[in-house]
């Protein structure tokens, strides 16, 4: 043990001795440089100041780094990249930003490396990790979800992240876009006889051999949707007060009666997807109505379901295509 | 009670007096049979009772007759199986290992198994059920064989929990960092390596099934033997049985049974512990359970009932699809815990006074070189700790920060590094010098805040304060862990100082109180905030994520005091931790001295939960290597051990944050990695004192 000691301490001294006291950056020189500058309040009630509209923009989240690409912005650092690429095509990035860790917790180091103009956090954020950021550079916190008023919420937030990158036109384009978009496919479904049509949106995954089964309530950004295109929301189970997301089983499912039922996985997680593996041979599973009736639809994947209108106008798209078939 | 190996084995079981015994199990049987039927028309279906009723009549509607057929049966069969291998896998264990704190998961069988699932999920090979319990099985068997081996068979029992426990919390640490390094879920599901008895299908069960009966029919075809080795191994070799032959068959066997409930249901905590313990008074009482072939199906019977009751009391008291996120084993673990602290206060301890460290007495100069060079090692780890992270800075950066004339940058780089190193290597010292203090007062080497329970009930203090006010500032999350520490403190020390803190039941209870606030935490959670997978990690397995300056403080503080008083009454430390007799005899007050020194040691262990979530091991090692490098002086102990601390939990974090980067692994889970292999060491070399 104290031979241990010894070495340990003789090969720290040389590994400093040969760690040549070099510095990886000058020393700090002043010199800034004002333009036109933004003054936003943020979801906290934080006042933001930024010289002027953010070009280098780091995204701690995917919902905001979805809008980011959306209002033309290419973040330049994004949490678990991999991730994005898997859950979320819909709008897909389109440069190559840093890894800057996982999307609880994002790493200062890499952040502050990046140097950015403006760090966009959600509230799913610890208070401490985003007062942290606020040292490295102007955050902007925007609320991850309110199940009270999911789109109100997703629109707000766009038009956030737009004022602060000088993208306010593009947000306001996004948006007649979206509406329209939810137009087209509230038509579309009611020509084909399914306004008020019921209908429930589920996502879940396998651990160890048992299936976990999140339904989208109407507190859920999915769910407003749905209720935009005239679907009728079949979940009876409550959801929580952020993403109004909540948990049940299979059986859970005998609860929703005759429905059309989708949901969407992903090839990238097999894990994500029982209701084409896990539970086909499960009896409750296929004695259930919707099932028998073969009303059942898969969305493609990558529709990121806590995303922007980018993710949405694409899940209208896939539920008329699927439910109009 | 002599059992003769002559008696033939054909004689038919009703020839043994079996009075009362009967009975007994005819009320158990009724017992399990009403939580079954509760069971079955509990879900999140709206099945009751009287749908159930038309099932199994076969009058219902097709829908609900399937709810009934593949989830509730399913479920319920599960839960009966699971319960009953698992109680029979404790009786097994407990028998031939005469320890009453044998079972699947003190010998860490299910941690292995646990472990060895875990690795095969990651590597990405979905395999069939039965493939993958065996690969359960050889890790579960081996995990119980290190356990064995470590603390011998039959020999004292807190060895044997620590030696599993500690296994377990390294494996578990293991298990956990392997999930966190191969994300299979981008969905921010926390994995609370705890199982669920939930079913699709019947598949599982009926897979499981033939290993189960498998290892039930082995137990009982050596049954006898078994009886015999209660005897003690001398006389068992006297009756030509062969001890090691028998020992080591049903240690294979019971493995055997714990991993078919693993593979079915994921690790559940505690049935094979309780179980047996439910048994044994009953076994006192009539004659039909002193045998093996007697008390084995009753310990099934209890662990279904354990397991059953569980379930089903959750269910009642919170909503079905709230039900739905609490895996079993939370609950199960629960109880076990509150059943383990009850039980180690009505047991009679028999252990003698805890072995002390024969140490030889090492010279000054000994010491000297000993706290030159950790210095010179700490000063290397916090400055390896300042330039190694995702971002590599240079010395040069350090010095410019430290005049304030760093880049913009660098400047943020350390401002957020400092405070975790600083976090880390305060926490690291203070957990040390806590293990120190509850060491010298209890006079027992293994007892630490960590396996006392103090650290988890900080962290269930923390956890609840953070629960329901939101935005709290530091010195509130450190007063709340003070509050969940004390509480738990209380607890522990005065259940275990009936009379003067004999050595297990304070290990014991605090054993338990601390599986029991851990499953609190996780409850918690789960029923307040499910998806946020970092608060557990966090709470449950330490990180100094996200920490500032203003969060070390209350820890600086505490430590500082806690280092003051501890070398200025070093030489009471002394004599405390000697024996009960000598203070005495020099006119020392113990009991207040005590008291003020554990005060102190909750303390401080509260203001590093509080700073840097739970980590464990660091006051159990810290002091022991202090001990064996300088010798039993606490005025050597206490620098050398804070030392030591702070070294091992900078290493720790400092791993946990270059080895993913830009993620990062806790620095809890770092420690236990770190420390589980150290620890078992320290017990192999105590064994051979």
């Amino acid at each position: 043990m104290r031979r241990l000691l010894l070495t340990t301490a003789v090969a720290t001294t040389a590994a400093l001795t040969l760690t040549a006291c070099g510095t990886t950056e000058p020393a700090a020189d002043d010199a800034k440089k004002t333009t036109e500058r933004i003054t936003l309040i943020d979801a906290t009630g934080t006042k933001v100041e930024l010289d002027g509209p953010a070009k280098k923009v780091v995204g701690t989240e995917w919902n905001v780094v979805e809008h980011l690409i959306e209002l033309g912005v290419d973040p330049v650092g994004v949490s678990d990249v991999k991730g994005y690429k898997t859950w979320d095509t819909a709008v897909p990035l389109k440069n190559e930003p840093k890894d800057i860790g996982t999307r609880g917790e994002p790493s200062m180091e890499t952040v502050a490396a990046l140097k950015p103009d403006l760090i966009l956090a959600t509230s799913d954020l610890p208070p401490a990790a985003v007062k942290q950021l606020r040292k490295i550079a102007p955050v902007l916190e925007v609320k991850a979800a309110d199940a009270a008023d999911p789109i109100g919420r997703m629109t707000e937030n766009l038009d956030l992240i737009a004022k602060a990158t000088g993208t306010t036109d593009k947000a306001t384009e996004l948006k007649k876009q979206f509406e329209a978009k939810l137009d087209e496919g509230r038509k579309a479904l009611a020509d084909a006889k399914l306004a008020g049509a019921k209908y429930a949106f589920a996502d879940g995954y396998v651990v160890s051999n048992q299936v976990s089964i999140r339904p989208y309530t109407s507190g859920s950004l999915i769910g407003a949707v749905n209720e935009k295109l005239g679907l009728k929301n079949a979940w009876t189970v409550k959801g929580d007060p952020a993403y109004g997301l909540g948990a049940t089983d299979v059986e859970g499912l005998t609860k929703i009666g005759d429905v059309q039922f989708a949901y969407i996985g992903n090839d990238g997680d097999a894990s994500s997807n029982p209701f084409a593996g896990v539970l086909a041979k499960d009896k409750v599973w296929t004695s259930l109505p919707f099932v028998k009736k073969g009303n059942v639809h898969r969305l493609p994947d990558g529709v990121w379901m806590f995303g922007g209108p980018g993710s949405m106008n694409k899940y209208v798209d896939s539920v008329v295509a699927a439910l109009t078939k | 009670m002599a059992v003769t190996a002559t008696t033939p084995a054909t004689r038919p079981p009703t020839a043994t007096s079996r009075t009362g015994a009967a009975p007994v199990t005819a009320a158990l049987l009724l017992l399990v049979v009403a939580l079954a039927v509760v069971d079955i028309t509990q879900g999140t279906a709206a099945v009751g009772a009287p749908e159930v009723w038309k099932a199994l009549t076969g009058r219902a509607d097709p829908a609900d007759a399937s709810v009934v057929v593949a989830s509730r049966l399913p479920r319920m069969a599960a839960g009966l199986l699971v319960g009953a291998v698992l109680g029979m896998a404790g009786a097994a264990l407990q028998a031939v290992s005469r320890n009453v704190l044998a079972s699947p998961d003190t010998l860490s069988v299910n941690a292995g198994s646990y472990f060895a699932l875990g690795l095969a999920s990651v590597t990405g090979v979905s395999l069939p059920l039965l493939a993958s319990s065996g690969l359960a099985f050889v890790g579960g068997l081996a995990a119980a064989a290190v356990v064995l081996g470590l603390s011998g068979l039959g020999t004292g029992t807190v060895r044997l929990v620590l030696a599993g426990s500690a296994l377990t919390l390294g494996l578990t640490a293991v298990t956990e960092g392997l999930l966190l390094l191969f994300p299979q879920q981008t969905d921010g599901i926390y994995h609370w390596n705890q199982g669920s008895i939930a079913q699709n299908g019947f598949d599982g069960v009926l897979q499981m099934l033939p290993v189960a009966v498998v290892g039930l029919v082995g137990l009982l075809l050596l049954a006898r033997r078994i009886d015999a080795l209660a005897l003690g191994d001398d006389a068992a070799r006297g009756l030509g049985v062969p001890v090691r032959a028998t020992r080591l068959t049903a240690v294979v066997l019971a493995a055997l049974l714990s991993t078919a409930a693993v593979t079915l249901a994921g690790p559940i905590g505690f049935v094979g512990l309780c179980a047996p313990a439910l048994v044994r008074p009953l076994a006192r009482r009539f004659r039909g359970f002193t045998r093996t072939r007697g008390s084995l199906p009753l310990a099934g019977l209890t662990g279904a009932a354990l397991v059953l009751g569980s379930d089903v009391v959750l269910r009642v008291l919170v909503p079905s699809d709230v039900a739905v996120a609490v895996p079993t084993g939370v609950v199960t673990s629960l109880v076990g815990a509150l059943f383990l602290v009850v039980m180690a206060t009505r047991t009679r301890d028999t252990a003698a006074a805890a072995e002390t460290d024969r140490l030889r007495i090492r010279s000054r100069g000994v010491f000297l070189t000993t706290t030159a060079v950790l210095v010179v090692v700490l000063v290397g780890v916090v400055i390896a700790a300042l330039l190694l992270g995702d971002a590599k800075l240079l010395l040069g950066d350090v010095l410019n920060w430290a005049q304030g004339r760093a880049g913009r940058t660098t400047a943020f780089v350390l401002d957020t590094r400092v405070p975790r190193v600083l976090a880390a290597l305060l926490a690291g010292a203070a957990l040390a010098l806590a293990g120190t203090l509850v060491q010298a007062v209890t006079r027992n080497p293994l007892a630490e805040p960590g396996i006392l329970g103090v650290s988890g009930g900080a962290a269930l203090g923390a956890v609840l304060l953070v629960t329901t006010v939101p935005m709290v500032g530091s010195w509130g999350v450190a007063g709340a862990a003070f509050a969940g520490a004390a509480a738990s403190s209380v607890l522990v020390f005065g259940l275990a100082a009936k009379d003067g803190f004999r050595q297990n039941r304070l290990v014991l209870v605090g054993f338990g109180v601390a599986t029991g606030a851990s499953a609190l935490i996780s409850l918690l959670i789960i029923l307040t905030d499910p998806f946020n997978a970092i608060k557990a990690l966090t709470w449950l397995s330490g990180s100094t994520y996200g920490r500032t300056l203003p969060d070390v403080v209350p820890l600086a503080a505490v430590l500082a005091v806690g280092v003051v008083v501890a070398a200025a009454r070093r030489t009471e430390l002394d004599l405390v931790s000697l024996d009960e007799d000598t203070p005495r005899l020099l006119g020392l007050n113990l009991g207040r001295g005590r008291l003020g020194f554990l005060a102190l040691a909750v303390l401080l262990s509260a203001t590093a939960v509080a700073a840097a979530g739970t980590i464990g091991f660091v006051g159990l090692v810290a002091p022991h290597a202090a001990r064996a490098l300088v010798g039993r002086q606490h005025a050597r102990v206490v620098p050398v051990a804070v030392l030591i601390g702070a070294v091992l939990v900078c290493v720790a974090d400092l791993v946990g944050r270059t080895v993913i980067a830009p993620a990062q692994l806790g620095a809890g889970l770092m420690t236990a990695v770190i420390g589980t292999p150290y620890f078992l060491y320290l017990l192999v070399r105590s064994r051979r004192g």
